[in-house]
């Protein structure tokens, strides 16, 4: 995960909701992107609910966040 | 099933009595109007004519986009409409970015606001509920500061707000309506309009999820959709770039609008304006809610100012009209135009016109105050500020040109403007094409977002100019790649040469983008060339188990189109109306030296009008149209 890279489109978040639980909602997802938009600066979280099915990553289009799969290696330190 | 993207729910607010009520669109009419403009454009339909747009009457309505809230690509967008004070007709404008997501997260397709609160208040608007808030504290306050008041107040720092400046509270007739810090609703005044219901802001947040009818249909779909975009040639570019890619070849064409429109050319512009200066000033992207293109950009602007920014309109509008190619100076314009709440265009058409003015004679020093002159940050800065605040000729020159202009004796030829709307972008005497050719057809007068051909090609600017036509020049796979009914291609494409005709492109293309702006989806040209009808038609029946043919799905955007039109009859606009500035056919551009050919231009528009079904001579909807579009009982009659 690399912050500075997040344009700020919620598409991990979208993504997230939709296939999580079927809906499209920004609130209650395992992603959040927190958005300081008046300083163009966006903070990820993931909760400890998160279940890991790399979705949020598929769906960012800028690199913020990556699925890596090597092994030895926790998928959240992406 | 149908499920919750978008269940056509309307919240009506009367600012004078302080009421609110929750309406439901029914079947009928959640088929005709699927969100955004069309849903605007239903309502206002309703609207009397003659009404004051500065008056309790005029009736303001924020409508997200259909598909908006969902993760289709760029569905973020929201239409906001009522009657212009700047051109008296149908004023509309359409922005992206969170607000909309948050209308809908509250429970509503579309809030409309009557009347006119005895004092300044915003509304606070949640899942949970719709207050009236005091906004006295904020009135007089720019919008950067107001936003950051408003959200330590709800105490949510992702709280969006639709906010105006001192230009709305002026009722500037050009003063636009802020999205957030850097985005607008910035067109044909509708600030204005909420200042004259001592509105401040229109704040909202929700909660709830939006549940698509048929969920597993929509994301393949909506996956489609984005392999489509990004296999387009220009989605790259435009991921890199943003609009900033027009800069160099419109400067290349000599069609920039420079000096208000008395030069096409400026020197410096290829090293100091184009897409050159992207990696220079900024750093990264900044998207719009479920945009993966992110094409506005964090910009350095100089003197401790970072802002999202580098679009080309402002650089086109407050760098070429006024000569000022240094683009941290045109950034910091563009800040304050923001904090203030002006629309780029018409504010900087307005500063351009009246510096011509000036060196012209017709105004003076003493009119004036000072000395304005081409290529000056600080003399344009000077000019807005009066402008906002309504101070001396700021007074007269907050009326925008058209008005102003009967004001002061002599100037009626430097007015820039259709309709009433000042001319942004291109000069149609460098460049013809369907993008210019739409200044004149568009329902809210001189402006270059709801007409365009999704195939323009920037390498060919052809001289002497075909007028009908514009050349292809693509792959003809990209042509072939448009959801077009075979009649609707047969008439936009020639089937010899496959140039684009321009009346006929016009029409396919306005009806498409009104699609778009119903929807929420952005008209960047990565998508408008890969997303057509029939997707969208599939989308939304995905979305809302409305069940719509491509056929059907474009003539949602025909009827918004329509009843946009009529709007406009009712309240007087004439085809004489639908003329360019003078200047445009009496004066040769530098460096090309071209003027207009009027009687072609006419041919073209009458052309226009046949492809929509309109009177040739008149541009009124004929009554078989209006029965074609269920807007039989909305007939106009003169």
């Amino acid at each position: 995960m690399d912050p500075t890279l997040c344009v700020g489109c919620s598409l991990c978040v979208l993504a997230c909701s939709v296939y999580q639980r079927g809906v499209f909602g920004l609130a209650g997802g395992h992603v959040s992107v927190e958005r300081d938009d008046s300083a163009g600066l966006f903070t990820i979280a993931f909760r400890s609910t998160c279940r890991r099915c790399h979705q949020c990553a598929q769906a960012c289009p800028s690199g913020a966040l990556r699925s890596l799969n090597l092994e030895g290696v926790r998928e959240n330190d992406g | 099933m149908t499920g919750d993207v978008f269940r056509g729910r309307i919240l009506v607010v009367d600012l004078s009595s302080g009421r609110s009520t929750g309406l439901s669109l029914s079947d009928r009419e959640r088929r005709l109007y699927p969100g955004g403009l069309s849903l605007a454009a239903f309502w206002l339909g309703r609207q009397p004519a003659g009404v004051d747009p500065l008056g309790p009457d005029n009736t303001l309505v924020f409508a997200a986009g259909g598909l908006t809230g969902t993760n289709l690509l760029t569905a973020s967008r929201t239409e906001v409409s009522a009657k212009s004070p700047a051109t008296g007709l149908y004023g509309t404008a359409n922005s992206g970015y969170y607000w909309g997501l948050e209308l809908k997260a509250a429970g509503w397709d579309a809030l409309v606001i009557h009347g006119r609160a005895e004092r300044p208040v915003y509304l606070w608007l949640t899942d949970q509920g719709l207050e009236i808030k005091d906004a006295g504290h904020l009135w007089g306050m720019d919008t950067w500061r107001s936003l950051a008041c408003l959200r330590a107040e709800v105490g949510d720092g992702q709280t969006q707000a639709a906010i105006i400046g001192p230009a709305g509270e002026n009722m500037v007739r050009f003063a636009g309506i802020q999205n957030g810090p850097y985005d607008a609703w910035a067109r044909t005044g509708l600030g204005a309009v909420m200042g004259s219901k001592r509105l401040k802001a229109v704040a909202v947040r929700g909660h709830r999820a939006l549940q698509p009818a048929d969920v597993k249909r929509f994301v393949t779909l909506a996956r489609q959709a984005y392999e489509r975009v990004k296999a387009s040639p220009f989605y790259v570019p435009f991921a890199r770039y943003g609009t900033m890619l027009a800069a160099g070849p419109y400067g290349e064409f000599g069609a920039l609008p420079g000096k208000n429109f008395q030069t096409g050319h400026l020197p410096g512009w290829e090293d100091n304006c184009t897409r050159k200066m992207v990696p220079k000033l900024s750093s990264r992207g900044i998207a719009c809610s479920a945009c993966p293109i992110a094409c506005a950009h964090w910009t350095n602007a100089g003197e401790g100012l970072s802002l999202k920014d580098l679009e080309v309109t402002p650089v086109f509008c407050l760098g070429a009209g006024l000569a000022i190619t240094d683009l941290r100076a045109v950034a910091r314009l563009t800040a304050f135009c923001q904090q203030n709440g002006l629309d780029i265009v018409s504010a900087a058409s307005t500063v351009a016109f009246a510096t011509e003015l000036f060196e012209r004679g017709i105004l003076t020093v003493r009119d004036l105050g000072f000395e304005p002159g081409w290529g000056s940050e600080e003399k344009a800065m000077a000019l807005l500020h009066l402008i906002v605040h309504r101070r001396g000729i700021g007074d007269v020159l907050a009326e925008g040109t058209r008005l102003a202009a009967r004001q002061i004796p002599g100037a009626r030829g430097y007015a820039m403007e259709v309709k009433g709307l000042e001319l942004p972008i291109a000069d149609p005497r460098g460049r013809w094409s369907t993008w210019t050719f739409g200044y004149l057809t568009n329902t809210r007068g001189g402006d270059h977002l709801r007409t365009r051909n999704p195939v323009e090609n920037l390498r060919y600017n052809e001289n002497p100019v075909p007028y009908r036509t514009e050349r292809y020049g693509f792959d003809p796979a990209m042509a072939a790649g448009l959801e077009m009914s075979e009649q609707d291609r047969a008439a936009a494409f020639d089937p010899l040469t496959g140039d684009v005709n321009i009346p006929r492109m016009a029409k396919w293309s306005e009806d498409l983008i009104a699609v778009y702006n119903s929807l929420g989806l952005c008209i960047r040209p990565p998508l408008l060339h890969t997303l057509g009808p029939a997707l969208l038609a599939g989308l939304w029946f995905a979305a809302s188990g409305i069940t719509l043919s491509a056929d059907e799905m474009l003539a949602c955007g025909e009827r918004a189109w329509n009843l946009q039109k009529l709007f406009n009859l009712r309240e007087g606009e004439t085809a004489g109306e639908s003329v360019f500035p003078e200047r445009f056919y009496r004066e040769p551009l530098p460096p090309g030296g071209r003027v207009l050919d009027r009687q072609a231009v006419e041919s073209c528009l009458a052309e226009y009008y046949r492809a929509r079904g309109w009177d040739p001579a008149t541009g009124v909807p004929t009554p078989a149209k209006l029965d074609q579009l269920g807007l039989g009982r909305q007939a106009h009659t003169t």
